[in-house]
């Protein structure tokens, strides 16, 4: 087979799905590998969080264009993941806490963020089913969320529309650089393609090191939980001030909580056991929040994988020394920004100019390993 | 505040009891954990606590005298613990009457059992519909009739118990319904012959039928059941060896109670949880762990055995229990290898005997891939979500090639029976399109091993208690 | 409608729990399940997409289908043992 591809993306999470998305509509013949099926690891597992209230302050200004996205997600997707759109609290239980979250939410908001800081008063206004013992709670009126495990189905449906070459199943053992371009070996063929998107996720460092760029990039695993179905007992996203719980009530009933608690896995094996007092930690946060929730039952819990760099932000743009080779990943909160990050680097591909800048990768280069967060 | 142990033994029916008995004996520090009020699983169930029965069957006296040689036993069981989390190597989580406890200690022993088969037919979730596995635990230790003119169907040696014991106790068999033709019963009989009481049994229940004027269908399955908010009829229809309906009369009975069972499927959840190797083996009900000749998983320490690990009865799951006991204390040092190589030949030869009778038990029990095949379209498959086998297909059109990619694009599993009851249906039909059983693999294990009320698992406690973690960066 | 057998069985005394409002009798620390079974009650709620009436199935507490809210929470009717006083309310979805 001597057909070469405008583009190869490698990855078909959200950001490598997004990429070739666009970029096929952009006129570019694409092709998308991804060793497994598609949006079956971090994209798949998560949260589904979009919230405003948890987004690094850099990344607000794209969060909010993201945000618009999701919400419209008919639009560019085609079809729709379960987003909800409501109201968002950030709580803040102690004083350090209401601090914290005063602090964190005013810088949040000049960074564009429609956030306001309520009484505990207001916010049960907001969300009856909430706790007495609030303080303080940041108020964001656009938060929401999306039904991570329908990710894969939607994304698929499209990228079939937009005529992208799929390859699932399709692990690329290595990319070596020809004239022209790049060729990725797979067990049953070579891939060729002029230009190369890099967007593993968890294993964006091995790809890297496929093209001789050394960057470390630590791998989370971030346990999360899910009741069964139970009356509505909430209508907004939760949080807390520290950042250590998400939580939300889907419109068929079920309740999923998270926060970054950590479990155990590496990025070969996944997510392979959560710690049980952590989940219990987890699950008291979300107690303690919407006090409802004592009434229900835990049916599943499972740990989904989250790539960081060392400096905690985006790994987004071309690979230094290496020409037409990009990367896109390692964006936290990656499901809420993903969809825009994404257009933004097609934009530099296709050679335009992205109407916000990239997260050049430079300043990774040589960079010390990323330590254990420092989680329970 | 962690309890902890030489062995811990997850589930106390004939395999788990008779493994923490012989390690306790050997020497071993035992805990057994088990969700009901007393020993004895599923097979040897004991009544409800305050029911008082008199006239003991010969399975009910197995159950007394297991429980009695428990409660002999230096074995610490506690019972009504839901067992939600394990971990390595090893710490169990369980919900008990005061909250979580924990337990751990180096060697655990995965005993929890298996659960039934109902190969789904339209109707098949009405009210009045139990499982033949349900149906024996109503009589035999509810002491009640399922309904007042019962329908009993299926395959597989419950169904005979089942009819037999509605007949012994009074109530009404409106007719029983068998996969199997009467062939098949002689045929195993050369194999039942190994097991003399069994075989009585197995003769003694065409006679009780008969003598009850209770009509017999065999080569006969389900086709549907209807009725208003619960079962009032269910229609007969005539199938070939497969199970495959294959024309001819169908037969409406009048019926308020349908048991209705097509085998057993192994409850291999903590195998599978714990990620030690599975090999899909549909004579033994579905993917079982791979295990040495002593019940040692591919996790060190980690030992499975009885029905949990492989259909084979109660019989086999008792000698299973007791080899893997000793072979735990072994392991631990407790028992001296000399004592082991007397103990344990015995054991293994008995197992041996009885393999073919379990293997060919086993068999009858086993998933018939053209009942599957057959069930029609709008059929519900997942009854926690409400999944048809439309939907199941459709995800296959879609690109699902596996179980947890299936889950995915349909919701199916992901209720609170976490896939029990639909997971090697489901399964079946999709390795229907994919091409094996292999391919599309099995639901990856996660805790809560049963689902656990949240009040339950956080107990009480102080805000300022939670162990949060520093604060992501800004 | 499950029927108790009576030959040759003792029950501990009745004790009266509330079913939707209404009193019930059964031997108490009988499953509630089954107490509901033998007043032929057998619809205990409704699945969760197309409200389709369902009961226990697997009485093991494996299936989750008997699921009732006794006391406000909700639980396995097969493995609640019944006692004096006990409000069950059987609410429909889910």
């Amino acid at each position: 087979m001597s057909r070469v591809y405008d583009l190869a993306v490698v990855g078909g999470g959200i950001h490598g799905g997004a990429v070739a998305l666009f970029a096929a509509r952009g006129g570019m013949d694409v092709t998308l590998l991804d060793r497994g099926a598609l949006c079956r690891e971090a994209s798949g597992v998560n949260a589904g969080t979009l919230t405003m209230q948890m987004t690094r302050l850099a990344l607000i200004p794209y969060a909010l264009k993201a945000h618009a996205m999701w919400a419209s997600a008919r639009d560019w997707l085609g079809h729709d993941v379960g987003v909800t759109v409501c109201d968002g609290l950030s709580l803040a239980f102690t004083e350090h806490e209401a601090e914290l979250l005063t602090a964190r939410a005013g810088k949040r908001r000049e960074a564009g963020a429609p956030i306001e800081i309520v009484s505990g008063a207001r916010a049960q206004a907001v969300e009856p089913g909430l706790s007495d013992k609030v303080l303080l709670a940041g108020h964001c009126p656009v938060d929401g969320f999306a039904n991570a495990y329908l990710t894969g189905l939607t994304f698929r449906r499209a990228l079939l529309e937009a005529s992208v070459a799929l390859r699932e199943d399709t692990p690329v053992l290595g990319v070596e650089r020809e004239a022209g371009g790049f060729a990725l070996r797979t067990l049953a063929a070579t891939i060729r393609a002029r230009r190369l998107v890099l967007a593993g996720g968890v294993w964006i460092e091995p790809m890297l090191a496929w093209l001789g760029v050394h960057v470390p990039v630590k791998t989370l695993i971030n346990q999360l939980a899910v009741t069964e179905r139970i009356r509505p007992v909430m209508r907004t996203v939760v949080g807390i001030a520290s950042g250590l719980l998400s939580l939300k009530q889907y419109p068929h009933g079920t309740v999923v909580i998270g926060g970054g608690w950590q479990g155990i896995g590496d990025p070969e094996r996944g997510g392979v056991e959560l710690v049980p007092e952590r989940l219990i930690g987890n699950v008291r946060l979300a107690c303690h929040a919407i006090p409802a929730l004592r009434g229900a039952r835990l049916a599943r819990a499972w740990a989904g994988l989250e790539a960081e760099t060392a400096d905690a932000m985006p790994a987004v743009g071309p690979v230094p020394g290496v020409a037409d080779a990009f990367v896109c990943g390692s964006v936290h909160s990656g499901y809420t920004s993903g969809p825009y990050v994404a257009r933004l680097l097609v934009e530099r591909i296709l050679g335009r100019e992205p109407e916000m800048p990239l997260f050049p990768i430079e300043r990774l280069l040589g960079q010390p390993r990323p330590g254990i967060t420092a989680a329970a | 505040m962690s309890r902890q142990a030489d062995l811990i033994v997850l589930g106390a029916g004939p395999a788990g009891a008779n493994a923490a008995i012989a390690a306790a004996g050997a020497g071993l520090s035992v805990v057994l954990l088990d969700e009901q009020d007393a020993a004895g699983g599923q097979v040897w169930r004991a009544p409800w606590p305050g029911l008082v029965r008199e006239a003991r069957s010969s399975e009910a006296r197995d159950g007394d005298r297991l429980r009695a040689r428990l409660a002999a036993s230096r074995v610490e069981a506690l019972f009504g613990r839901r067992i939600w989390s394990v971990t390595r190597s090893f710490h169990v989580d369980a919900i008990g009457p005061g909250g979580n406890e924990t337990f751990t200690a180096p060697r655990l022993v995965a005993a929890l059992g298996a659960h039934e088969r109902v190969v789904p037919f339209p109707g098949w979730t009405l009210p009045g519909i139990v499982g033949l596995t349900a149906a024996t635990v109503l009589l035999k230790s509810h002491a009640v009739l399922p309904g007042q003119r019962v329908m009993v169907a299926g395959c597989g040696p419950l169904l005979a118990a089942v009819a037999a014991a509605i007949v012994k106790a009074g109530g009404t068999v409106a007719a029983v319904a068998d996969l199997a033709s009467p062939r098949d019963w002689p045929a195993a009989t050369p194999l039942l012959a190994t097991r003399p009481r069994l075989l009585a049994q197995g003769a003694g229940w065409v006679l009780k039928l008969a003598a009850g004027r209770v009509p017999v269908y065999f080569r006969h399955g389900v086709a549907c059941a209807e009725g208003s908010g619960q079962v009032e009829r269910v229609t007969l229809a005539p199938v070939d060896a497969d199970g495959r309906p294959c024309g001819g009369v169908a037969t409406v009975i009048k019926a308020d109670a349908l048991c209705v069972g097509h085998g057993l499927i192994p409850g291999a959840e903590i195998t599978k949880l714990l990620r030690a190797r599975h090999v899909y083996d549909r004579r033994r009900g579905g993917w079982v762990p791979e295990l040495d000749a002593f019940g040692r998983t591919s996790l060190p320490g980690l030992f499975a055995i009885g029905d949990g690990a492989g259909i084979g009865g109660a019989a086999s799951a008792e000698l299973a229990g007791k080899l893997a006991g000793l072979v735990a204390a072994k392991d631990a040092g407790a028992l001296p290898a000399d004592a082991f190589a007397r103990m344990a030949p015995p054991l293994r030869r008995k197992l041996g005997r009885l393999s073919v009778f379990s293997a060919a038990m086993a068999r009858m029990m086993s998933l018939r891939a053209a009942q599957v095949a057959v069930i029609a379209a709008d059929t519900v498959i997942c009854r926690c979500e409400d999944v048809t086998r439309r939907e199941i297909d459709a995800a296959f059109e879609a690109g699902a090639r596996e179980v947890n990619q299936l889950k995915h694009f349909t919701r199916c599993g992901m209720g609170p029976c976490q896939g029990r009851m639909c997971g090697d249906v489901a399964a079946q039909l999709l390795a229907q399109r994919v091409g094996s059983r292999e391919a599309v693999g099995h639901w990856t294990g996660r805790p809560p091993l049963r689902p656990v009320a949240l009040d339950a698992l956080i107990g009480d406690f102080d805000y300022g208690d939670i162990p949060i973690p520093e604060p992501a960066p800004l | 409608m499950m029927i108790r057998l009576q030959a040759g069985t003792a029950r501990p005394a009745a004790i009266t729990l509330l079913v939707d409002g209404s009193p019930l009798s059964a031997p108490e620390g009988e499953p509630l399940a089954t107490a509901l079974g033998a007043s032929g009650l057998l619809r205990l709620r409704d699945s969760p997409r197309t409200g389709a009436p369902r009961g226990a199935f697997c009485f093991m507490g494996a299936c989750q289908e008997c699921l009732v809210h006794v006391d406000g929470i909700p639980r396995q009717a097969c493995m609640t043992p019944v006692r004096h006083g006990m409000v069950i309310e059987r609410r429909g979805m889910p």
